[in-house]
């Protein structure tokens, strides 16, 4: 047999080795036959006591649904039910039986066929997205019609079925979450599909987005879909087999390691208090970063909020989020990131700029620009700090004009809420992003002007090298060691300490274990990644010597040959 | 018939939860309501037209409600897009 591979987006961790077991596709099935004009009338009937079967099966599983209260499946379930009972699933297809003299299942195929085509001229993505629940629903009449027995899945050995499927429907996360499977990979989907929320919560390895993968896979194929990286290879050798059953093993056991440092405060074993923070998107990652023990938000990012709409939040809306995150964390501080678009990442108000570059109108400059725009998100993060520890971080400064110019707007911004009698934090804390390396390199003047300095390495290793971080034929020259990057995130640390200024770390660089004891060694303290990284770093704290690792970093930093850095790096982890 | 334009206010538009909302009053009462945005005109009764209207949060649309309950009908309905889809935000 060949073995091969395919990729998807990984949306739960861990790695998984069994046996694949394709769940069927209804609607592939479905072919026409044409229906004489005197069984027209009994065609309709079946069609409409198809709907009233899935009916009371969804009503069913709903009150199964209801009686664990942690489920969070039952309002869709709601909306299933609804989709069933519009006109557009419930009489449409009715009509095309009268009128194309066709079957049942033919009439609800063709009519979803056309929804389909509706839904995909939306450009508003969450709703496109909801094609998949009126595909789901037409599925299940469907299969009421063609007679399939409920797929009931009964196996020896659960924890080595590997379920394939082309998408999983809130219904039948019912028939799941009392199993235990190897794990759930499917075709469609995204990071916060059904499917996702799922296997994430059954802490089971899933990979989604993985196209055409029940043509590529055949039932009882040996699978190893590992969830790290978004990876199931097909029929593997026994070689890769036995590497991944080893792979498997060390991935499960370092898992109940980490979860025993969860509340094992952060300290070196010179006792040194180290802080590990949390990067967010949206206000719901701060349930990982609860459940990871994270010290604060680090960097919360504020793109998502101005992506994917047709027009800009205004400042109540920001302000909500804004509130609503910081009251959740407490006294812990929550570090807001102004507006950092442009780039790769567009925003809705923002569709004339035609200039994209990582070097064009972007993040602070833009807002600058954009005066009106900055002014309502600085105001928002203004009141809501009234609320907790909130302070603002300025990303891709360039130079000390820029600086002074936000940090007048921050004050007229202040000026205003002040004129207005509303409440805020008056010493809130500003801070900027370091990662153009003009920046890096006159730390010094910087921190002597700012609260504290974070370190932004995908930009600032993007910037250093010139190398774009969306041109997949340079990726190859990308290198987070590269001694020029390590010198300057050095000096930035040097600028901090001088000026006794905190400075932290919130590119990938800070969420990498590899290099938590380099960047120790270089005087950092301050981390801030994914939340779901955070326990892995912190082992790598709990066992660091600084003494030793100092000197270790500082050979780093003087060494000049790349495969030399690697070695060392081997050797401080050593 | 009665007529009356409303505005989107609640941050998500009408969105899956929302629609199903408005779907789910719209249904409690004889009349016929329907939800114009633009030219596309679309029974409050059927959840996808309404999501395929895809109505953001600032965009207005016209209620047109006929029926023996048509007042408290569209008092209703106003209601829920007024009070955000009971979405809080």
């Amino acid at each position: 047999m060949v073995s091969f591979n395919i990729h998807g987006v990984p949306v739960s961790n861990g790695i998984a080795i069994g046996t694949s077991h394709l769940i069927s596709n209804a609607l592939l099935e479905v072919v026409r036959y044409d229906i004489k004009t005197k069984k027209i009338d009994f065609e309709v009937k079946r069609f409409k006591k198809a709907l009233l079967t899935v009916k009371n099966e969804l009503i069913r599983i709903k009150k199964r649904l209801l009686l664990d209260s942690n489920s969070q499946f039952a309002p869709f379930i709601d909306t299933h039910l609804m989709l069933l009972s519009d006109s557009n699933i419930s009489d449409e297809p009715a009509q095309t039986i009268k009128d194309e003299k066709c079957n049942a299942e033919w009439a609800i195929k063709i009519q979803l066929d056309l929804i389909i085509d509706k839904f995909n001229q939306i450009e508003d993505p969450y709703i496109k997205e909801r094609k998949h629940d009126v595909v789901q629903v037409a599925e299940r009449v469907i299969k009421v019609l063609l007679g399939h027995k409920k797929q009931k899945i009964n196996f020896k050995n659960e924890s080595s079925v590997i379920l394939v499927a082309q998408d999983i429907s809130p219904a039948d996360t019912l028939q799941f979450k009392n199993h235990k499977y190897g794990a759930f990979i499917t075709e469609m989907g995204g990071a916060n599909s059904h499917t996702a929320i799922l296997a994430r919560s059954l802490n089971i390895p899933s990979i989604v987005a993985l196209k055409n993968a029940k043509k590529l896979i055949k039932n009882n194929d040996t699978l190893i879909v590992d969830g790290n990286q978004g990876i199931v290879i097909i029929n593997p050798s026994s070689a890769i087999l036995e590497e991944y059953q080893y792979k498997q093993n060390l991935w499960e056991i370092e898992q109940k390691k980490l979860i025993k440092i969860r509340n094992i405060k952060c300290k070196t074993l010179g006792n040194q208090t180290i802080t590990l923070l949390a990067n967010i998107e949206v206000p719901e990652d701060i349930k990982s970063v609860k459940e990871n023990n994270g010290d604060g938000i680090g960097l919360f990012r504020t793109e998502f909020l101005f992506m994917n709409r047709s027009s800009l939040p205004d400042e109540e809306e920001q302000f909500n989020i804004y509130k609503s995150v910081t009251k959740s964390m407490g006294k812990l501080p929550v570090v807001i990131r102004t507006l950092d678009s442009g780039a790769d990442k567009n925003i809705a108000a923002d569709n004339n700029n035609k200039n994209n570059s990582a070097l064009g109108l972007r993040a602070i400059r833009l807002c600058l620009s954009e005066p009106h725009l900055f002014t309502t998100q600085l105001k928002a993060i203004l009141r809501a700090s009234a609320f907790g520890n909130i302070r603002i971080l300025i990303p891709m400064l360039s130079s000390l004009q820029e600086l002074r110019q936000t940090k007048m707007l921050i004050e007229r911004a202040k000026q205003s809420l002040k004129n207005s009698k509303i409440k805020f934090n008056n010493k809130i804390l500003v801070g900027g992003m370091i990662e153009v390396p003009a920046v890096a390199i006159n730390a010094d003047m910087f921190a002597n002007e700012l609260d504290f300095l974070s370190i932004g390495t995908n930009d600032l290793v993007q910037y250093t090298l010139a190398i774009d971080r969306t041109d997949d034929s340079v990726s190859h020259l990308y290198n987070s060691l590269h001694s020029a990057v390590l010198r300057l995130i050095d000096n930035t640390i040097k600028a901090g300490m001088k000026y006794n200024k905190e400075v932290s770390i919130c590119g990938e660089m800070a969420g990498d274990p590899k290099l938590t004891k380099l960047l120790l060694g270089m005087g950092l303290t301050n981390f801030s990644m994914h939340p779901t990284s955070m326990l892995t770093v912190k082992k790598q704290v709990l066992s660091s010597d600084p003494k030793k690792i100092k000197i270790k970093a500082n050979k780093i930093l003087r060494s000049i040959e790349p495969d030399n850095i690697e070695s060392l790096i081997q050797d401080i982890n050593k | 018939m009665i007529k009356k334009e409303v505005k989107i206010i609640n941050k998500l538009g009408l969105h899956a939860r929302a629609s199903s909302k408005l779907t789910q009053l719209a249904s409690q009462f004889d009349s016929e309501i329907f939800i114009i945005k633009d030219s596309k005109k679309v029974n409050a009764k059927n959840i996808m037209d309404i999501l395929m209207l895809a109505a953001s949060i600032g965009s207005k649309v016209e209620l047109q409600v006929t029926g023996s309950d048509e007042k408290i009908a569209i008092k209703e309905v106003e209601n829920l897009f007024k009070n955000y889809f009971d979405e809080g935000e």
